[in-house]
């Protein structure tokens, strides 16, 4: 018989393997070596002391940002549910059986939701498996990314960090032996020569470490984009270990630089704090004066041939399509590659009538759609190294 | 609170690191419980001085390790010193040394060079190691990482291994630049440091800028404080603070004055868009700190 999970325990050390429990289904990561190391703190630290208790028990188990700053209100919920759990046995006792049991059948059953709440969660992991290995759940990788609901929407969001983890190949740290002569190796010099005596016959080589791609990320989020921005921010940001550096900039009517803010909160916080600085317009987005922004104040430091350009805009520019051409120019010249991804390309029939489209269409090296998952995995090997300048 | 605790606090106290009771509970505990501590926070509050007041303050040595992307086992535990390895080799020649011997000296403490992890397993007294932006460095160190956090011993095929004998105290710092694996997390205890409050900043302005006149130093730490509540792009740490109440000391100054901030922003804020944004909202950020305008 399942067991309410907030009982009365009679000694510190089972509350506190207790308490450990119940932080394992807030989603602390917590396993029996975290338990074993707050047993043995109780040693040198006084119980008597509330304060002292809970920062002891904080810095063992809250491991990172968001979990500090949770610790606390779960820290206080459970010793109130605990004592709630303590009087009611005290009343159990006085009431007698009866309310006993109608007492355990409420705990029974809220035990029930939550655990079917945690069989649940366990089941969309499974669904979740099954979409990464790309077999099943077709609908949901083809269907448009505005059309979804909530839950959707964050079952996708785990899905695309699913793939992208997946996809990235490792690679090795240590130096590829070579015969094009590029860098002295002298660790294997020194072996090769000590094998055949001690004068030194040949010096061997090794080739330089490939240097890594870096990316920049120009998202549109004027509100027909904002939805797809979050999406293609998010999966990339899912390679971000691929890359030398990835910067994020937005716009709608000005540039803004979001890196910082990408790096520093968790993602959905992240996002809360970009849409509060930054205003939203539903028309007229400036997309030729935010690129010669771009151009102007950081292109100087971001561009070089290892950069990948990727814009994600749908292509209303209420700007002059001089500048926006200029603009498409130059970055054309300063990146390695240049892609324009348009959320509308996926929709059948559909053709770049749209003024600001046309006019950076000649110099892409890539135009593609990213409407869904489908189309978000066709564009993976073109985030990759080692291809040519590909020709739309 | 028990007694090794405030000891604890005391003992940063007295080395110029004004501590709040959650650092100086994680440093006891970390200590206590021979485990790594995490320390993560923005740039700029401390988090790297923990080490060093650490070090100063269990009178021992302090071994720094720098992280960067590229960096490798060999820059972290040992490398040889193939340069003179290859002279001597060169020495040698003509010499009738047996090949055995000539391996055996080659490979030996001489031509040894130790990194920070070999040298903090080595020393005679627990030496603080602190790992610097580990954030930095690729995952595959920090895998490497675990494995030495785990086991204190370093395999040298040439020489066998090496056990400390004294096991370092470890602080790892990290500045989010990337989100670091949940292995390492759990290996360590985690430490998250905020910007300090009004108080603990002023505490610490006047704890390493003696001369200061306190009415300043008040309005530089109220003025500190106001300007990372606005959203800038990088928000100035404890370090612009300390900084700038220097700069502005050995000036003479006793208060904050419009034309002074106007001079001196470069010391706090490193970004230009952030000094523009700043300059724009001055006599806003006065009224909150209450700076009297003289004009």
């Amino acid at each position: 018989m399942s067991q309410p999970l907030i009982q009365r325990q009679l000694s510190m050390s089972a509350n506190i393997v207790q308490f450990c429990r119940y932080l394992r289904t807030k989603d602390f990561r917590i396993g029996p070596e975290e338990e074993a190391d707050a047993l043995r703190s109780l040693a040198f630290i006084p119980i008597g002391d509330q304060e002292t208790f809970r920062l002891a028990l904080k810095s063992l188990l809250a491991r990172s940002r968001m979990q500090q700053e949770q610790f606390d209100a779960h820290f206080d919920r459970y010793w109130k549910e605990l004592e709630k759990a303590v009087n009611a046995k005290k009343e159990d006792k006085a009431d007698g059986s009866a309310k006993r049991s109608a007492n355990k059948k409420s705990k029974q059953e809220s035990f029930q939701a939550l655990k079917s709440w945690l069989y649940g969660k366990g089941k969309e992991d499974e669904e979740e498996g099954a979409i990464a290995s790309y077999s099943a759940k077709e609908v949901l990788t083809k269907k448009d990314f505005s059309a979804m609901t909530d839950d959707e929407l964050r079952l996708v969001m785990r899905l695309l960090q699913q793939i992208a983890r997946s996809i990235i190949r490792k690679k090795s740290r240590l130096p590829k032996p070579s015969k094009l002569k590029k860098q002295l190796d002298l660790k294997r010099t020194m072996r090769y020569n000590l094998r055949r005596g001690s004068s030194i016959q040949r010096f061997l080589f090794s080739e330089k470490k490939d240097k890594k791609l870096k990316l920049v990320l120009l998202c549109d989020v004027s509100k027909s984009m904002d939805l797809y921005s979050r999406f293609l921010i998010h999966f990339i940001y899912a390679f971000q270990n691929a890359y030398d550096r990835i910067d994020t900039f937005v716009f709608s009517t000005a540039l803004h630089q979001v890196s910082d803010i990408l790096r520093e909160y968790e993602f959905t916080r992240a996002f809360e704090i970009i849409s509060e600085r930054i205003p939203h317009w539903s028309g007229g987005t400036k997309i030729g004066q935010c690129l010669t922004d771009f151009i102007a104040d950081h292109a100087h430091g971001l561009l070089d041939k290892n950069t990948i350009v990727i814009i994600l805009s749908d292509g209303w520019d209420t700007g002059e399509p001089a500048i926006l051409a200029t603009a498409m120019q130059q970055l054309q010249k300063a990146a390695g590659r240049l892609i324009w991804l348009n959320p509308l390309a996926g929709s059948p029939g559909y053709q770049a009538e749209v003024t600001g489209m046309k006019t950076a269409l000649p110099f892409l090296d890539v135009f593609a759609s990213a409407h869904n998952v489908e189309s978000l995995q066709k564009i993976v090997p073109l985030l990759r190294k080692g291809r040519s300048r590909l020709s739309r | 609170m028990p007694k090794e605790l405030s000891a604890i606090e005391g003992m940063l106290n007295e080395q110029g690191y004004i501590a709040n009771r959650s650092i100086a509970m994680s440093i006891f505990l970390a200590m206590r419980l021979g485990k790594p501590l995490l320390v993560e926070g923005p740039a700029g509050v401390g988090k790297t001085e923990i080490a060093k007041v650490m070090a100063k303050a269990l009178d021992t040595r302090l071994i720094r390790l720098q992280c960067y992307e590229g960096l490798d086992a060999t820059h972290a535990l040992y490398e040889w010193n193939y340069q003179h390895q290859l002279l001597y080799l060169k020495m040698e020649e003509g010499k009738a040394t047996t090949s055995t011997a000539l391996q055996e000296n080659i490979f030996s403490d001489t031509f040894l060079l130790k990194r920070p992890i070999l040298e903090a397993i080595t020393q005679d007294k627990s030496p603080v190691l602190l790992i610097d932006e580990i954030d930095r460095a690729d995952e595959e160190f920090e895998s490497f990482l675990l494995e030495v956090l785990s086991d204190w011993q370093v395999t040298i095929p040439e020489i066998g291994t090496i056990t400390s004998k004294h096991k370092p105290y470890v602080i790892i710092t990290g500045n989010r630049v990337r989100e670091l694996s949940e292995a390492l997390r759990r290996r360590c205890l985690y430490l998250w440091v905020e910007y300090p409050d009004f108080d603990k900043e002023l505490a610490i302005v006047q704890g390493k800028v003696p001369g200061i006149d306190p009415q300043l130093s008040i309005q530089i730490c109220k003025f500190m404080q106001e300007l990372r509540q606005m959203k800038l792009e990088k928000a100035p740490g404890v370090a612009e603070t300390i900084d700038w109440a220097a700069a502005l000391a050995s000036l003479h100054f006793t208060h904050l004055d419009k034309e002074i901030v106007e001079d001196t922003l470069g010391v706090v804020l490193k970004d230009w868009q952030d000094i523009r944004h700043v300059q724009d909202s001055l006599s806003e950020l006065f009224d909150k700190v209450g700076v009297t305008k003289r004009f």
